[in-house]
């Protein structure tokens, strides 16, 4: 391994630091196109459209929240926007209780957990095995199929999903993870060999010279020069991983190993409502995602213009 | 830092491969016990059905009943995986009755619990489908509904419980008259209009059980030239719900929705709510010292056409491929017991479809006990349509005013539709 001179992290930084250069480039010739007398007025419009975004999504935040400190009186009352007056937090604690909080969190966290690594991994092997043999028919039939997938909702093969599962013993969180995994992969190779692409070959045979076998290409070069398309595809699996509900209804038959979101289907009744509940529980439940998202806020953003670029 | 990643990657993986396999041998009883796997997923009933649960598991050592709330999609599921429950007891309705029609359930007419069910029940499960030969689904819980009516403002303005539509109109023109809304309408939310509105116009006017079975015998014929048809039968009643509900309502009925409902009514914003006893508990969120009472609605002019709404709101049922059927049989004698049957409908103001069963002491459901008793009771055809049937939507439409002719020639038309693919099953079949 010391045999090779190269540093993958130098490497790694000059080609994405390329990358941005030329993200950057675009962004400032796009942005610089409208006439210059139109300029204030439109800076003007486009922070109050902006605000008009923000508040959408603060609103229901702010009901989120509030909600969730009411008590049961005060949050069928009608006045969704009220302060919560007396603050209680009884509706944790039964929301804690009901869904068996710690035990759906741990199960959510596993299946999430899960789906991410294997795509991750999965889904670069995949790529990066196609793009690098792309003059083989093989390799790229293999892509359309997989790009095939992507036509194919869970809901139009759950019934033999559901039996396929129960006979191999998979009927739990990790043939959740499995199914997961196999309906982000599409995406995932989609969103990976277009970032693979960019890549020149030149830094791969460089490499070779240096007498790195293939799998060390991969890992010493290649998988850390995907990072910023690992977030996003990371991010990807760990949405549609974490708020999942059919899947994970349908495949788990063990109501012990169910995740979050079904055990939340609880307090969705036509007849009786306990708001209060209801939003401490998606509270708690969103939390993850929040806290997930504000220590990778970085890679999220870049990950985000990564795949709007290339994808 | 691949070094670093990989060594992550591993132990998330390891952590993960870990944490499956102890939650999967979990799984296995530590003790002797043989578990019972029950679903149960009414929502207000979960805390009772709990303590249920772990008195049993107290009461004996021979089997441990886990119970499992995660709802009717999770049972289909296993019904397909073919690891269905041991014992389910969930609302009957045209999903669950599916596994009463496909024969896949036990046959529980030999047991104790069977031998204590009033006879009268039957039928209405019938209604939903049979298994020839078989008693594959025993009530445990019955919601009685009729209208909710404000015993105080009842009483402020010397009003009596009205027993014909006469009086009815009365009440409400003097309701009208000191300025009191006398129904208060939710008719955004379509359910509410076709459990309530829909299902009480019509139970209380014509006999809703000869109807259906009429009207399955003659399937594909169903049109305006058949012996019974929604057009020929509901066009009279429906013309007096939308009478009700135009003349009788608060202003802006068509855009309320079932929680502000509860919450205006828990206010006394008016006199009477055509919601089911689910509708007692959210009022009571609001105000809990409201006296309510419960009236069937009469349509006839003959008090002895009074009747309730009845659904089969509990049922148990055990299936065939189910693992463990002895401990299921033992824990649904347990749950038949007199007191706990008691117990548990006293909880929910649900009616004990036993012979010797009492009704509920509350007095909001005291208005419905001699119906009840007296077996005057009926489905509502708003649940009793097959669900192919947007029959929520056109019982919506129905009460905003639509035309009644043309919307029941179109649910006519519907049924003899569906009647073509998938023939409808009479109460008297299988019997």
């Amino acid at each position: 391994m010391s045999t090779i001179p190269l540093n993958p992290d130098t490497t790694a930084k000059k080609a994405t630091s390329g990358a941005d250069t030329g993200s950057t480039r675009s962004i400032t010739t796009g942005g610089g196109t409208p006439p210059m007398k139109g300029r204030k007025s439109g800076r003007w419009s486009t922070t109050v459209i902006l605000i008009l975004c923000a508040v959408t999504v603060l609103l229901p935040l702010y009901v989120t929240i509030s909600m969730a400190f009411k008590t049961s009186g005060q949050a069928v009352d009608g006045n969704a926007f009220s302060l919560p007056a007396p603050f209680s937090i009884d509706g944790f604690v039964q929301a804690w209780e009901l869904t068996r909080f710690p035990v759906g969190f741990a199960m959510s966290f596993i299946v999430t957990a899960g789906t991410v690594i294997f795509t991750i991994i999965l889904a670069s092997f995949a790529s990066y095995a196609i793009v690098r043999n792309w003059d083989h028919r093989l390799f790229r039939y293999s892509f359309f199929y997989l790009l095939g997938a992507m036509f194919i909702p869970f809901p139009v093969v759950a019934l033999p999903q559901i039996q396929l599962t129960g006979r191999f013993g998979l009927d739990n969180p990790l043939g959740v993870i499995l199914l997961a995994t196999m309906f982000q992969l599409s995406f995932s190779v989609l969103l990976f060999t277009a970032f693979l692409r960019s890549i020149p070959i030149e830094l791969e045979e460089s490499a070779r010279i240096d007498g790195a076998t293939t799998w060390q290409t991969f890992w010493k070069l290649i998988f850390p020069l995907l990072a910023p398309m690992s977030a996003t595809v990371g991010i990807f699996a760990f949405l549609y991983a974490w708020n999942d509900f059919m899947m994970p209804s349908l495949i788990i038959s063990d109501a012990d190993m169910q995740t979050l979101p079904v055990r939340q289907n609880l307090f969705q009744s036509q007849f009786s409502s306990d708001y209060n509940v209801a939003f401490a529980s998606y509270l708690m439940a969103m939390a993850p995602a929040i806290i997930a998202y504000l220590f990778a806020q970085r890679w999220v953003m870049e990950g985000v213009t990564q795949g709007a670029l290339k994808g | 830092m691949s070094r670093r990643l990989t060594g992550a990657l591993r132990v998330a993986a390891g952590a993960v491969g870990l944490t499956l396999t102890a939650a999967i041998l979990t799984g296995c009883s530590a003790s002797g016990t043989q578990d019972v796997h029950f679903t149960f997923n009414k929502r207000e009933a979960i805390t009772f059905m709990e303590q249920t649960v772990a008195d049993y598991n107290a009461s004996q050592d021979e089997y441990n009943v886990v119970m499992d709330t995660s709802g009717v999609d999770p049972i289909s599921a296993s019904f397909v995986r073919g690891n269905p429950p041991d014992l389910m007891l969930a609302n009957y309705n045209h999903e669950v009755s599916r596994f009463v029609q496909r024969c896949v359930l036990e046959d529980l007419s030999e047991t104790d619990a069977a031998a204590t069910i009033r006879d009268e029940f039957q039928p209405l499960l019938d209604q939903f489908g049979t298994c020839p030969g078989r008693t594959t689904a025993l009530p445990y819980s019955v919601m009685a509904a009729s209208v909710i009516y404000n015993k105080t403002i009842f009483e402020e303005n010397g009003l009596e419980v009205p027993t014909t539509w006469s009086e009815l109109l009365e009440v409400g023109d003097t309701l009208k008259a000191n300025d009191i809304n006398p129904f208060y309408g939710t008719f955004a939310d379509a359910w509410t209009v076709n459990q309530g509105w829909f299902d009480y116009t019509l139970g209380g006017a014509i006999d809703v059980q000869s109807f259906y079975d009429t009207m399955a015998e003659q399937g594909t014929e169903v049109g305006p030239d058949s012996e019974v048809s929604f057009e020929k039968d509901f066009l009279e009643p429906i013309e007096k719900m939308q009478l009700l509900a135009s003349e009788y309502t608060q202003p802006g009925a068509g855009s309320r929705l079932y929680d502000v409902g509860n919450v205006a009514f828990a206010n006394g914003e008016a006199a009477m709510y055509m919601q089911g006893p689910w509708a007692l508990s959210q009022i009571e969120i609001t105000n809990p010292d409201l006296e309510l009472g419960t009236f069937p609605l009469p349509m006839t002019e003959d008090p002895a056409d009074l009747k309730v709404r009845v659904n089969m709101d509990l049922v148990t049922m055990i299936p065939e491929e189910a693992s463990n059927k002895e401990g299921a049989f033992d824990f649904m004698e347990y749950l038949f017991q007199p007191d706990i049957i008691q117990a548990y409908n006293e909880s929910q103001l649900g009616f004990v479809p036993t012979k010797d069963g009492e009704a509920p002491s509350d007095p909001r459901v005291e208005g419905m006990i001699p119906y009840y008793d007296a077996g005057a009771f009926y489905q509502g055809p708003g649940i009793l349509n097959p669900r192919a049937i947007p029959t929520e939507n056109y019982a919506q439409a129905l009460v905003l005013g639509t035309n009644a002719e043309s919307m029941l020639r179109t649910m006519d038309a519907d049924w003899a539709r569906i009647a073509f693919r998938q023939p409808a099953v009479s109460s008297e079949e299988g019997n």
